[in-house]
């Protein structure tokens, strides 16, 4: 073959590999996981066969495993049986979530197991507990009974650990740590957990919807988000169950130890940790919109949406131009 | 004086008719398919349901059955063996968020999605 011809035929296989991306193309890849009490969808541009998503699945069912407040064999349900654990992850994750129950004043409150349990949220046998049973727990009940060093956790007085308002969050965070190990971008949905890592391939921004609580086939709006973040949403109409016309809600308030019962239908943390956007969303669901705010401009590291009851939406301003649709108030710093 | 008339009638006829079909064209580019929605179990494909076509559907695996009912465009579990019943608490639905049976590991998922994820 002659030298010209040789070169001729090499560019336009160089080219036809330019426009077909024959080197690490990237496809959209998918998997549906069932852990921690919820359906997982995953997706991720990757190389064919790069192994991400064999990595988060694996992850998650390990966390699972780990996590898990009802399955008597995890990690979570050893400590709480003994009152004792060393474990250098789950101390992590405990130390992180207890700096951010006092960060926000114990609006986010990890101790609320025996309480849960006695209004039959964990096991869903739903029912209004006798307020003297409710009370009677309260000395098991509080952050102060949870200790936590670099390795070792420690519960005293009865106290039980429920970390079902973080575990998703650290979940996501541990699986944006493959991903940007990785080098890929995706989106995952862990339950209603949204976690965005990189860019879209076709460079557009990521669009996250914000379920409307009156109609969960609906968005209330639409955020537009470029990059990595984390979407976690707290509302009332998830787990919830009605007596006698009164609508009790899974997020317990850690002053009552009943269901909060607020101006609120959902509030929605974007934040770049996952831990971060889920331990607040549920702190700001339990302060309510005004504390909430209040405590938005007192810190510099999230951004928050609030749906109330007479369908009214409070966005932060830098949530702003990040709004795709829907009729909102803006709060400013 | 009356063939005026007769082409007035004529350009009012031609105006109402034009007006007509661009109604009809606009409404066909606007309508709203009534879709699709896949039946998933444990993560694989099972089922593609028309939500076009009312029909009941039963889809069984190792751990249960849900009862599918497809009716006005929408689609509901409407039984199922599963111990909470949370999927047939999510009603009819034709958009937004799957329908879960974690129990049964069953998802119903909408045609293509308006954003990249719904956070709820």
């Amino acid at each position: 073959m002659k030298r010209s011809s040789l070169a001729v035929l090499l560019s336009a296989i160089l080219l036809l590999c330019l426009f077909t991306g024959c080197a690490g193309t990237l496809r959209q890849q998918d998997r549906t996981v069932f852990a921690m009490d919820t359906v997982m969808s995953l997706r991720v541009y990757a190389p064919e066969k790069d192994g991400t998503l064999d990595a988060l699945e694996a992850l998650l069912i390990e966390l699972d495993r780990e996590l898990s407040a009802t399955d008597p064999e995890s990690k979570l349900s050893g400590l709480n049986s003994s009152g004792a654990a060393s474990d250098r992850a789950l101390a992590d994750l405990v130390r992180r979530s207890a700096d951010l129950s006092r960060r926000t004043g114990g609006a986010l409150d990890l101790s609320l197991l025996p309480a849960s349990r006695l209004w039959g949220f964990p096991s869903k046998l739903y029912q209004v507990p006798d307020p003297e049973a409710l009370e009677a727990l309260r000395s098991r009940i509080g952050m102060d009974k949870i200790s936590v060093t670099e390795e070792e956790i420690l519960l005293t007085d009865g106290a039980q650990l429920d970390l079902g308002a973080v575990a998703k969050g650290w979940a996501a965070d541990r699986c944006r740590e493959i991903l940007e190990e990785n080098g890929v971008s995706g989106i995952l949905a862990l339950g209603g957990n949204i976690q965005t890592v990189g860019k879209k391939p076709d460079g557009t921004d990521w669009k996250i919807g914000i379920q409307d609580p009156e109609d969960p086939s609906r968005n209330r709006l639409v955020l537009t988000l470029a990059g990595t973040h984390a979407v976690v949403t707290s509302g009332d109409y998830q787990r919830a169950f009605t007596e006698n016309g009164v609508t009790y809600c899974h997020i317990l308030d850690p002053q009552t130890l009943s269901p909060v019962q607020n101006s609120l239908r959902s509030v929605t943390v974007v934040a770049d940790e996952g831990l971060l956007a889920d331990g607040l969303s549920t702190a700001l669901f339990v302060m309510g919109r005004e504390a909430g705010v209040a405590f938005w401009r007192s810190s510099t590291d999230f951004e928050a949406v609030w749906i109330e009851a007479d369908g009214a939406v409070t966005v932060t301003e830098g949530l702003s131009g990040a709004v795709h649709d829907g009729d909102v108030t803006v709060v400013k710093r | 004086m009356k063939a005026l008339k007769t082409k007035t009638w004529i350009l009012l006829l031609g105006a109402v008719f034009l007006l007509l079909a661009a109604v009809l064209v606009i409404q066909k580019l606007t309508a709203r398919p009534a879709g699709q929605a896949q039946v998933w179990v444990d993560g694989s494909l099972q089922k593609t349901l028309d939500l076009s076509v009312d029909g009941t559907y039963r889809i069984e695996s190792d751990r249960g059955w849900n009862e599918l009912t497809v009716k006005d465009g929408k689609v509901a579990v409407t039984a199922a063996s599963c111990p909470d019943g949370d999927c047939i608490r999510c009603g009819m639905q034709n958009s937004g968020p799957p329908i879960t049976c974690l129990p049964n590991r069953l998802t119903i998922r909408f045609g293509a999605a308006e954003v990249d994820g719904v956070a709820h």
